[in-house]
């Protein structure tokens, strides 16, 4: 019953707006999968790519229905809603729902607010409607981190200073967030470490299966202790064509924090992430970025900590509606001197993806997807042989329509 | 003011043999007296720059100022078109909204400071112009949007051709021809020139950008800026 209430609020509202709504979008997604991976964490295991080799076959990849609309003249909703096809409490989920306000530029200078819950400003990949990727089905290690347990759930206020409008090259921006219920964000890769997928654990939604013996169900967005997290970001843009982001992140939790009753712990998380992204006139995008932090956590008496760091490169190139790209990922988590090996995982990965869209409506992607990976909890927790070599191919046929549907 | 009309043996001739009024023979008289300016704009690498705003300034006489028009900026496919428009201090221009989505259209330029609420259709009164520069207009929904106006009180503008040319028949005189481009990264002012016509039938005058042009928008692009 808990989870039918989103999808009830969604078809009310998507049938009341989507007569004059701004946009909407509904979008199907199917995949042919072959995979000779051991199960991920959606399946109970530690994987380092979605689909395992019993999941091989015909699978949802995803089922989408978002929707923005103007409440009046500077504000403004989204709503983004997504069902994955497994094993989550919540089948139909939101992933991000927010209200923005958008005043009009004064003197060169424009603010934009958001309340709700969506994605802090990091992704330099993820820039397509849904989060979604346009150069490859699953997300770089450090994005696919994001979308599994990291949301802002607050207020977050941009400044840019727009120099483009102004006769100049460039663009200035400043972003900072204050949030809550973000608690549990470091909780997956103190256990199961960095993968590389494309789902998006929806607001509510649970990581691990309940049998799971490193996630045990856990739920990323979560507030133990009523502290505020805080992240502050600077972004400079040259025309269209460069945007170089550096954005530092803070929950704020009390590692001491501890819910007796679920046994939830609050993870007290913080990473830098920078980056940056061209963009040039022959169709050829290059992306690196780079994220490191440290994930701590101290109920009754413990101090553990897991320092973390993932990098990617990522060059895509567009030859009309073709996009072949090639991303190469390094990810590295190390476990603290009390932590007696646990949770330690180092691990790359090599994506290479081939999408075409013919039209608005159709994507088809074929990827590519090898990750190699040496995981202390693989061994300590699923008798498995510490490093594994999973390799992942997916056909993806998406179909999309609705307003806010182009190219 | 032009130069004033005298009377040439074209026009006795004219006026003896048809009886034509005096219209005419002041047309006649400013075409013996018109001239053409031929203004060749280049790039930095020396190739035809298409598409660079020329205006020329009469410097004698009373200021000569071009009669205002009713211009129309279209929106469609997230796109201002034209995106560039020339028009006379004074007009007025319309801006309709042809997409399916809203468009917020502002602009802080300080020669036209002006915003129109989200909107489809053509909901609002044209947007009167009154003062000289060049007005950015950007939409406050779609980032990649972005137009520009010249506003301009010179009575002679337009833009070059596929050659990097520009010609108009003006009369004879001084004037200051200066040019302008969205993607140039030269003050406007550095590019000023002056240029006289007032024996031959016509002046030519070269000008070429020192530094390089900003490189276009890019035509194809995933469309969120959010992320």
């Amino acid at each position: 019953m808990r989870s039918s209430a989103p999808v009830l609020l969604l078809a009310g509202l998507s049938l009341s707006g989507i007569a004059h709504a701004d946009g909407w979008e509904l979008s199907l997604d199917g995949r042919a999968v072959s995979s000779n991976a051991d199960p991920s964490y959606t399946q109970g295991g530690v994987s380092g790519v979605r689909f395992d080799q019993d999941q091989s076959g015909l699978r949802l990849g995803r089922a989408r229905f978002a929707l923005t609309e103007s409440l009046s003249e500077l504000w403004s909703v989204h709503l983004d809603a997504s069902a994955w096809g497994d094993h989550d409490r919540i089948p139909v989920g939101l992933t991000e729902a927010y209200l923005q306000f958008r005043p009009y530029p004064f003197a060169g200078y424009r603010l934009r607010v958001k309340a709700g819950a969506f994605y802090p400003p990091i992704s330099l990949e993820n820039r397509d409607s849904g989060w979604e990727s346009p150069y490859s089905l699953s997300y770089s290690a450090i994005d696919s981190w994001l979308a599994i347990e990291v949301r802002t759930v607050g207020v977050e206020a941009q400044l840019d200073w727009l120099g483009t409008r102004q006769g100049h090259g460039f663009d200035l921006g400043m972003t900072v967030g204050a949030f809550g219920w973000n608690e549990g964000a470091g909780g997956f890769i103190a256990g199961d470490g960095f993968t590389l997928t494309d789902r998006q654990t929806p607001l509510g939604g649970r990581v691990g299966l309940p049998d799971d013996p490193v996630l045990m169900n856990f739920e990323p967005f979560r507030q133990l202790d009523g502290r505020t997290g805080l992240y502050g970001g600077l972004e400079a843009r040259w025309l269209d064509r460069l945007v170089v982001r550096a954005l530092r992140y803070d929950n704020r939790a009390d590692p001491t924090a501890l819910d007796y009753a679920s046994f939830a712990i609050a993870w007290e998380t913080s990473f830098t992430a920078v980056g940056a992204r061209y963009e040039g006139a022959n169709g050829v995008t290059a992306i690196v970025q780079a994220l490191q932090g440290d994930t701590t956590i101290a109920p009754g008496g413990f101090w553990l900590d897991w320092p973390f760091k993932a990098q990617y490169a990522l060059i895509a190139k567009t030859f009309g509606r073709h996009t072949l790209s090639a991303r190469y990922d390094r990810f590295e988590v190390d476990t603290g001197v009390n932590n007696g090996g646990d949770g330690a995982e180092i691990g790359h990965a090599l994506t290479a993806a081939y999408v075409f869209t013919p039209d608005e409506h159709w994507r088809f992607t074929l990827e590519w997807l090898h990750v190699t990976s040496n995981s202390y909890e693989r061994q300590d927790a699923f008798n498995l042989s510490p490093l594994a070599s999973e390799t992942q191919v997916q056909l993806a046929v998406r179909y999309a329509f609705g307003s806010a549907v182009r190219r | 003011m032009r130069p004033p009309a005298r009377p040439s043996r074209v026009t006795g001739v004219l006026r003896a043999v048809v009886g034509l009024p005096a219209l005419l023979g002041l047309l006649a008289a400013q075409l013996a007296h018109a001239a053409t300016l031929v203004i060749t704009v280049q790039g930095a690498d020396g190739k035809a720059l298409q598409g660079a705003v020329v205006t020329a300034q009469p410097l004698d006489g009373a200021p000569h100022r071009p009669a205002p028009v009713k211009a129309v900026m279209d929106q469609v496919n997230r796109a201002f078109l034209p995106d560039l428009l020339i028009i006379p201090v004074g007009s007025t221009v319309v801006f309709p909204n042809s997409d399916s989505v809203s468009h917020q259209i502002y602009s802080f330029s300080p020669a036209k400071r002006f915003q129109l609420p989200l909107y489809r259709g053509t909901p609002y009164p044209p947007v009167h112009f009154d003062q000289a520069g060049v007005v950015t207009l950007g939409c406050n929904i779609h980032d990649e949007m972005v137009g520009y106006l010249v506003v301009t009180d010179a009575p002679y503008f337009g833009r070059t051709d596929a050659k990097g040319v520009w010609t108009s028949e003006v009369a004879r005189g001084r004037y200051r021809i200066a040019i302008w481009h969205p993607r140039m990264r030269e003050n406007q002012a550095d590019l000023e020139r002056e240029l006289a016509v007032v024996e031959a039938d016509h002046a030519e005058l070269t000008l070429r950008l020192v530094k390089t042009l900003q490189p276009p928008p890019l035509a194809d692009r995933p469309h969120s800026w959010d992320y």
